[in-house]
């Protein structure tokens, strides 16, 4: 490991916070602007502090505490059992730096992750649902499925348990994204479609509100997951200082070409290319890059790009209109359908010793978990929070904005208002 | 709803046996594709679940 390196790497990662917030900030209307800004601040504040209370020791780091079960004569590593509120480390000053930076990662990871389902949820889901939903992300999801595949758990332990390739997501396209926008689409099932969006079961579009920013948030994105993928390679799988730059390279490349095929899938269907569709395009490529960032050569990262960005306006085209999801911010589509894009890509393209096969038999089984467990879980969750914790605003407040519902005060005070706000329907 | 869910968890355990239960690559493969498509189905059934709620009664 490059310690340097390693922090600078996770350094960066806000960054990606920050372009995941302007996106679905400018995607959702003006007058829920300063609340989806101030919600992804509670996000990301509460799940760094719950991470490091209790994700932490759950999650746990490869070659430290866990909890093992037998089963058929096989010893499955299924959850981490470090110290909570993270005192192994204050207690022991000559630790390894590997936990620390492990914990320091988690918590930007944590983070990032569970910002991913407020893009979802734009102008309509309450302020407090989502400090909570963000508190259970922290806590229990995303620390059970990373100690999983970065802990040394039983996904990344399939040569010694059942001899087949260990399950590989260096960039986090699974731990990340794939269980973002699985919470995403849970989310926005429990929500239900903003008000108007539907009108006489016909999808309406709602355009976002500020496209300068979410293009801008765009850029910022590139730069915070070049940092992910890096800090997530080095720390998780040890890849050399040549992978770190193929690293950097293929970030760039996978957004270039997913913001590409969006720009032109958009053109043709269209007869002009849609910004909206063409950044989630940009954040899709990313996603589907992420997972196999540092082994992938750059043409296989190209063609993965190339669906990636094809395959996100497809998506919101038929979970928009045809199963009546209302996403503002896309994020099932880029994170949730890119993301299981990439893993499975890699399973084709990865470098391998082993048979081919394998690796794709790997990575489905990844695949399967994330669908068979890790979503229900997800769900469940959800739903039982929204019984204490009801998600969605009030039917005034849906029209009101939630800046001014929730806030007081809106983003734009001097801005026009706009005629439909405050008319009753 | 329910039996969207109960075939999601089902499909896992279908590939969780496969990799007990099976030593052949071929049969833990078909296994495993079986076990995603019955994941598939259960997530199917759901999405139609949600869809008939958010469109109301015809």
């Amino acid at each position: 490991m490059t310690p340097d390196l390693c922090l600078v790497c996770i350094l960066l990662i806000p960054l990606a916070a920050t372009g995941l917030a302007l996106i679905h900030q400018g995607l959702g209307r003006s007058r829920s602007a300063a609340h989806a800004m101030l919600a992804t601040l509670c996000s990301l504040a509460i799940a760094a502090v719950v991470f490091v209370l209790l994700g932490s020791s759950w999650m746990g780091f490869s070659g430290g505490l866990a909890h093992t079960f037998h089963l058929a004569g096989k010893s499955i590593d299924w959850l981490g059992a470090e110290p909570l509120f993270a005192t192994g480390l204050a207690s022991n000053p000559t630790h390894s730096l590997y936990p620390a930076f492990v914990l320091a990662f988690g918590i930007f990871a944590a983070g990032l992750a569970s910002l991913i389902p407020i893009s979802a949820g734009t102008d309509r889901w309450r302020l407090a649902a989502i400090c909570a939903a963000s508190a259970l992300f922290a806590a229990i999801i995303f620390p059970v499925f990373a100690h999983w595949v970065w802990s040394n758990g039983w996904l990344a332990q399939l040569t010694p348990l059942f001899g087949l390739p260990a399950f590989a997501d260096l960039g986090g396209a699974a731990v990340l994204n794939v269980l973002g926008g699985l919470a995403a689409l849970s989310v926005a099932w429990i929500l239900g479609p903003r008000q108007g969006k539907y009108a006489d079961r016909i999808a309406t579009a709602i355009p976002g509100h500020n496209i300068v920013q979410v293009l801008f948030g765009c850029i910022l994105a590139l730069i915070g997951w070049i940092g992910l993928d890096c800090a997530a390679a080095i720390l998780f799988y040890r890849i050399t200082y040549a992978q770190i730059l193929l690293t950097v390279i293929n970030a760039v490349l996978s957004a270039s070409t997913g913001c590409l095929a969006a720009v032109v899938t958009t053109q043709l269907r269209y007869r002009k290319p849609d910004a909206s569709l063409s950044a989630n395009g940009w954040i899709a490529g990313l996603v589907a890059g992420s997972a196999g960032c540092g082994l992938l050569s750059p043409l296989a990262t190209i063609f993965i790009g190339l669906i990636a960005g094809t395959l996100v306006t497809l998506l919101v085209e038929t979970l928009e209109p045809r199963l009546f999801i209302d996403d503002p911010g896309g994020a099932i589509s880029v994170h949730l359908g890119a993301g299981l894009w990439g893993i499975l890509a890699f399973g084709f393209f990865a470098p391998t010793t082993g048979p081919r096969p394998a690796l794709i038999l790997t990575q489905l089984i990844g695949i399967a978990t994330l669908l068979g467990v890790m979503f229900p879980l997800i769900h469940v969750l959800h739903r039982l929070l929204n019984k204490f914790i009801p998600f969605r605003v009030d039917a005034d407040g849906d029209w009101q904005g939630m800046d001014v519902r929730e806030l007081g005060a809106g983003a734009y005070p001097e801005f026009v208002v706009h005629a439909d706000e405050f008319v009753p329907r | 709803m329910l039996i969207g869910y109960l075939l999601m968890v089902s499909g896992w355990l279908l590939v969780l046996a496969s990799l007990f239960l099976l030593a052949g690559f071929g049969q833990r493969f078909t296994f495993v594709v079986a076990g995603l498509l019955v994941e598939l189905l259960g997530l199917t059934l759901t999405a139609l679940r949600y869809r008939s709620l958010q469109r109301g009664p015809e």
